[in-house]
């Protein structure tokens, strides 16, 4: 039987970080386990920048982090095995049931980490099992590992951040995104990830849940309805949609069935998770938790948890020392910790009375109950001063979200969010900005543009992130719309940036008047008219 | 539908372009797609009918942990189609209950 001094099951993105430094601190036999062909979990469907920072792999495409994980593990000799089934770990024998290849093969490990990340949640209603409802993750698969698009029309159930991200990566397939709609009253998932919905049009409806997928065969269309709150459903505010597709994004719980099967002790997380310290190490020695099935999070602070819990392992069996271990652990921890803060971290999700951010500027409510954030709202935040000369950015991200690269990308130093990664983003009017657009093409949320209310007289420019197709050209004339998706005004394209260092992110620059550059903030070509 | 150009990914790597057949009926996929994918692309949305009540299913998860997409492949029933990949010549037919054959 083989032996490791380490296996890892799960090669996302807490598993491979897991194993790669296993390998950095010397153990010799690492292993990681996936039950799929192709390694990375999660992020090999995630095409969009992430939040966080530098060091957490902020502003890089999820794919991307996915692939430098793998060619960093292989390259350290990580034994990657794939289409690999654990089927079950077993204590105190310390071993490992592998189905490879229609086979059962067993291994015996000295230190396991369990990385199986998590399962989508469902909700069930009438019709929920026709052909034509599926999970969100299932529609991302299909679109962006796949190629092929979920469906044409989609009615997006859950406005979490999967739900919104998933919403947008629709529209970039080609299909059409007719509502978000959630049952609570609030949206879920960060602002600017909603933001970028609404003004390309998508509308949003919440305390509304679905109640029926018609059809026979398939779904053919939806039953949406307003709920109460206590999430019953009000009678008679039954719509109908004109939906081919019903995509559900309503929340996800930890795929912690092969921990429970050890017998180390469980705790109630959201789901049961196995109890672990914190460093992932659960009540039978050896035995570690990492990423989403020790507790719902996020990418970047799975790759941490799985490197902490590698550490410990590490130490555990000496290969580093007390003091190294310390060293390592402190910065590790500092690093979750910079992600787990914010008006989302745990300890304030769900909150619905926080009124106010960090800093104390008073939250968008517009925002909230419908994606965008108001006219008459906006400029009240530190990103927004519209009486610089000449190009200018303007930053509307507007809540307390773990996320910093706009900071980095401005090297004239005109944006400033400050040692906490969570604060505000600040506009620097001392600073000259020189219209590079690294900060427009870098921000994770889309939420940077460049204001020149002097561009022609009477008229403004405005540059946008664009991350469809096709992407219009120099000349073309639209309309703008606002923030919330309503066509305002007239739009000339007057430039089109594409460089390698935006990374698929277009920057257009469209011509609107004057008394629009506050208001336009999306581009639709000659198609759509006012 | 396939996604023909994509603002993000320049490139979906698929393998060659091979025949299958769908329920007797000639089809195009790529080898080593996920043969609910090429079915996707084709329009198809029922995979199975249940077998107690014969309602119909389709792609669920596709991540081959629902069993919603199984179907007969190459004679063989209860094929997830979401995980399984697509090779020249494949048979795929619509699974009633646990067979390819309606019943009663
Ligand atoms: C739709 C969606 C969108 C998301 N978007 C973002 C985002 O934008 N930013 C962000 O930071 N996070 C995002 N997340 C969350 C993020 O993807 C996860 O938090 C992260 O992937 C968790 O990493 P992990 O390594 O714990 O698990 P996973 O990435 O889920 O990896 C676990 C792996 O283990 C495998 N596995 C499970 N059981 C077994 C077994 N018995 N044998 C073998 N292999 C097994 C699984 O197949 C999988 O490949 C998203 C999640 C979802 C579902
Ligand atoms: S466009 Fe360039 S100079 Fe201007 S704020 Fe953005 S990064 Fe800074
Ligand atoms: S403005 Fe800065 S902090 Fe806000 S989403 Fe963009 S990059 Fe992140
Ligand atoms: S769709 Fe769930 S197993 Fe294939």
């Amino acid at each position: 039987m083989k032996r490791y001094n380490l296996a890892v099951i799960g090669a996302g993105p807490a598993g491979l970080s897991a194993a790669i430094e296993a390998k950095k601190h010397g153990m010799k036999n690492v292993a990681v386990f996936d039950e799929n062909s192709r390694p990375g979990g999660q992020l090999f469907k995630q095409i969009h920048k992430f939040f966080g920072s530098k060091e957490h792999k902020a502003k890089e495409r999820g794919f991307r982090i996915g692939e430098e994980l793998l060619t960093e593990a292989r390259e350290l000799g990580v034994d990657v095995h794939l289409k690999a089934v654990v089927e079950g770990i077993y204590y105190p024998m310390k071993r490992l049931g592998v189905v490879e290849n229609d086979s059962l093969t067993n291994y015996s490990a000295d230190n396991v980490i369990i990385a199986t990340g998590a399962n989508e949640n469902f909700i069930p209603f009438d019709g929920w099992t026709l052909p034509g409802v599926m999970g969100a993750g299932a529609a991302q698969t299909m679109m962006n590992l796949n190629g092929v698009m979920p469906g044409n029309r989609i009615l997006m159930v859950g406005s979490g951040n999967v739900g919104l991200v998933v919403s947008f990566q629709l529209l970039q397939a080609g299909c059409d995104v007719v509502a978000v709609i959630d049952a609570a009253q609030r949206i879920g998932g960060y602002g600017v990830h909603a933001s970028k919905l609404s003004r390309a049009g998508v509308p949003f409806l919440v305390s509304h849940t679905v109640v029926k997928a018609e059809g026979s065969d398939h779904v053919t269309g939806a039953t949406i309805a307003k709920v109460d709150e206590h999430f019953k459903v009000i009678k008679g505010t039954e719509k109908h949609l004109d939906v081919d597709t019903i995509c559900m994004a309503v929340g996800l719980s930890p795929m912690s069935k092969l921990a429970a099967m050890t017998g180390c002790e469980m705790v109630d997380k959201g789901g049961a998770v196995p109890k672990t310290d914190k460093y992932g190490a659960t009540s039978i020695e050896g035995l570690y938790a990492a990423g989403d099935v020790a507790g719902i999070e996020e990418a970047s602070s799975a790759m941490i948890t799985g490197r902490i819990s590698a550490l410990a392992a590490a130490k555990k069996d000496g290969y580093v020392t007390e003091e190294e271990f310390k060293n390592e652990y402190d910065e590790l921890n500092n690093s979750i910790n910079k992600l787990r803060k914010g008006m989302f971290s745990h300890e304030n999700k769900g909150r619905t009375d926080l009124t106010k951010t960090d800093e104390g500027y008073e939250l968008s409510q517009t925002l909230l109950s419908k994606g965008y954030v108001a006219d008459n709202e906006i400029n009240s935040f530190p990103g927004v001063d519209d009486d610089i000369k000449g190009v200018h950015p303007v930053i509307e991200c507007t809540q307390n979200i773990p996320c910093n690269p706009c900071q980095d990308a401005c090297k004239f130093g005109c944006i400033m969010v400050g040692d906490d990664i969570t604060s505000l983003p600040e506009v620097n009017k001392k600073s000259k900005c020189t219209n590079c657009g690294m900060c427009v093409a870098s921000c994770s949320g889309q939420a940077i543009f460049l204001v020149n209310n002097d561009y022609e007289p009477g008229f403004a420019s405005v540059t946008l992130p664009y991350e469809f197709l096709p992407v219009p050209a120099v000349g073309d004339v639209g309309v703008g719309l606002d923030r919330s998706g309503h066509k305002v005004c007239k739009a000339e394209v007057v430039e089109v940036r594409k460089n390698p260092a935006f990374d698929h992110t277009t920057l257009l620059t469209i011509k609107v008047p004057r008394d629009m550059s506050m208001k336009a903030r999306f581009y639709k070509g000659m198609e759509a008219t006012l | 539908m396939r996604i023909k150009s994509h603002p993000i990914i320049d490139d979906f790597k698929k393998g060659r372009l091979v025949k299958f057949t769908y329920n007797g009926k000639e089809m195009t996929g790529y080898e080593g797609e996920p043969i609910a994918a090429a079915l996707k692309a084709a329009g198809v949305m029922i995979h199975r009918y249940t077998k107690k009540k014969k309602e119909p299913r389709g792609i669920f998860c596709a991540i081959g942990r629902c069993t919603d997409c199984v179907m007969v492949v190459n004679g063989k029933p209860n094929t997830r189609t979401c995980v399984t990949a697509l090779e020249e010549g494949m048979t795929v037919e619509t699974q009633y209950g646990v067979s390819a054959k309606k019943e009663g």
